[in-house]
């Protein structure tokens, strides 16, 4: 094993650092529902694979501007996501029920998606997809230098809300103890509505970021729960910037794992990195 | 200003109270003691809200409450410092408060009530970047206490102020609760510690089995032998009460 040139190290890293805040995007939503609704929502990722399928839709038949499709998609995610949370909230699903239930949705969205997509694979050319430019010896990316400042950007400002709001601080006080909440005025109900629609529409921003670096398949739904869980998990649930951090560690890691010794040693890295963490971690759910 | 008629609650087949009537009067500070399991906070949690109401009504200031949803409880005036005090541990002292004044009515004043929390509990001000669940169980209790007062309630709910804390502490507990009612503001107060409750309470009652066996002035209460072997401690002491 030879280990690779500083430039081919470099270039891992910056790539491992965009797809970490992928990683991270799609765990701020599955985070925030996890950590604060008590539901793990298995179903945003099929959420995230409709929106990118939808972007492709609109930009390959309509020709609209990938990133002009987030004026559709995010209003139309959110209130999806609060249909979804409406439904849960009104068969009072467990939180451990709601993985059944989501995993379920899950296969009704992907076979929607086959059923107007197929399994072929699909990608879509946009003017984006061919754009980077250099800095020093490094290549940047154009659509995953977009998705990471999404990322970033999101993480913040959600972060920024349940910091320093009212409703912020509300929703994490329902989490905690929501009979309390309630007796000092929260609206429990509404506000795991709107938290339930940020998070859908959270999932289609990062469908729109998957479709535009990614070439889509329904079946890839799968690929990214494994890893993105991790994210969740050791950035913190309902945490709003731990996913990312956690994210990014991730995408760095088996990035140089995959550039040092080879692909097949990214989930090993990634999900050793899981356990040593929560090992190591203490006194942390 | 409350009135309480025929209040039936309780969770599952067996209800915990069963037809308890109650008024307070404005300013009034009420406590309600009675044995272990004798639904005093049921009751209390019911008034604030938080258990639902089986039967009766509750009425704030001749404004119907009983089929208001739980989180309108608070803008009517209302506000609860529940039993184990039940602090969102894991938020700052600070943030704990401002969930106190979430309440529409109250936020605009958000300011001033915890200028008037931190002049009432001293030890406060210097607690308010810590996480609530580091705490100690009493600055826990004064932090519920003040999470309440935020609320700027009419009527201030207290169910067991003085549970777990050192007795110096609950003296001071109580000196609190007794300059929270001389601002103002009504209470109605639970507690296991009957000689203290009776010692600063206008009226009490007893409670037993979910239901009023007794009620009247804490002297009256306290001199009646029957009541002081059954509720209020074998053997005890009558508590004295100023006259």
């Amino acid at each position: 094993m030879t280990l690779p040139s500083a430039t081919l190290l470099a270039q891992s890293a910056l790539s491992g650092l965009f797809i970490g805040a992928l990683y991270g995007l799609l765990g701020l939503g599955l985070g925030l529902s996890w950590g604060l609704l008590h539901l793990i929502n298995l179903a945003h990722f099929a959420f995230a694979f409709l929106a990118a399928y939808v972007c492709y839709q609109l930009a390959t038949v309509g020709g609209v501007d990938p990133f002009l499709t987030l004026a559709i998609i995010v209003p139309s995610f959110f209130a999806l996501g609060v249909v979804v949370q409406w439904l849960l909230a009104r068969f009072e699903v467990s939180p451990l029920n709601s993985l059944l239930a989501t995993f379920g949705l899950t296969a009704i969205v992907e076979a929607t998606i086959q059923h107007f997509w197929t399994a072929d694979f699909r990608k879509l050319d946009s003017a984006y997809a061919q754009m980077k430019f250099r800095v020093g010896e490094l290549f940047v990316p154009v659509p995953e230098l977009l998705t990471f400042l999404l990322a970033v950007g999101l993480s913040l400002a959600i972060w920024a809300v349940m910091r320093y709001t009212d409703t912020g601080r509300a929703l994490r006080a329902a989490a905690e103890d929501g009979p309390i909440a309630e007796a000092f005025g929260v609206n429990r109900r509404a506000h795991s509505l709107l938290l339930a629609g940020v998070c859908a529409a959270l999932a289609g921003v990062a469908g729109v970021c998957l479709a535009l670096s990614f070439t889509l398949t329904p079946a890839q739904i799968y690929g990214w729960v494994g890893v993105v869980f991790a994210a969740v998990m050791l950035g913190g649930l309902g945490s709003a910037l731990g996913p990312l951090a956690a994210g990014i560690i991730i995408g760095v890691s088996e990035a140089l794992a995959m550039a040092v010794a080879s692909p097949s040693w990214a989930p090993i890295v990634s999900f050793t990195l899981l356990i040593a963490i929560l090992l190591l971690r203490p006194g942390k759910p | 200003m409350l009135e309480v008629a025929d209040l039936s609650s309780g969770y599952g087949a067996a209800p915990a109270l069963w037809g308890v009537s109650l008024a307070i009067g404005d300013g009034e500070l009420v406590c309600v003691v009675g044995p272990n399991g004798a639904g005093k906070t049921t009751l209390i949690n019911t008034v604030a809200g938080v258990n639902p109401i089986r039967g009766g009504t509750i009425a704030l200031d001749g404004r119907d409450l009983t089929h208001l949803p739980p989180h309108r409880f608070c803008d009517e005036g209302i506000a609860l410092v529940p039993e184990g005090r039940r602090l969102f541990v894991g938020m700052t002292v600070r943030e704990n408060l401002e969930i106190g004044s979430y309440r529409r009515g109250a936020r605009a004043a958000r300011a001033r009530s915890l200028e008037q929390v931190c002049a009432l509990f001293p030890v406060v001000r210097d607690l308010l970047d810590r996480t609530a669940g580091t705490l100690s169980g009493g600055q826990q209790q004064m932090v519920a206490i003040g999470r309440a007062l935020m609320a700027r309630p009419r009527l201030l709910l207290l169910d067991e102020p003085s549970l777990g804390l050192a007795p110096l502490i609950v003296v001071a507990m109580f000196d609190a609760i007794r300059e929270i009612n001389e601002s103002g503001t009504a209470v109605l107060l639970v507690e296991q510690n009957v000689a203290m409750a009776l010692d600063i309470a206008h009226r009490a009652y007893v409670l037993d089995e979910g239901r009023v066996v007794a009620q009247g002035s804490p002297r009256a209460l306290a001199a009646e032998p029957a009541l002081r072997r059954a509720y209020l401690g074998v053997g005890a002491e009558p508590p004295s009460v100023p006259p």
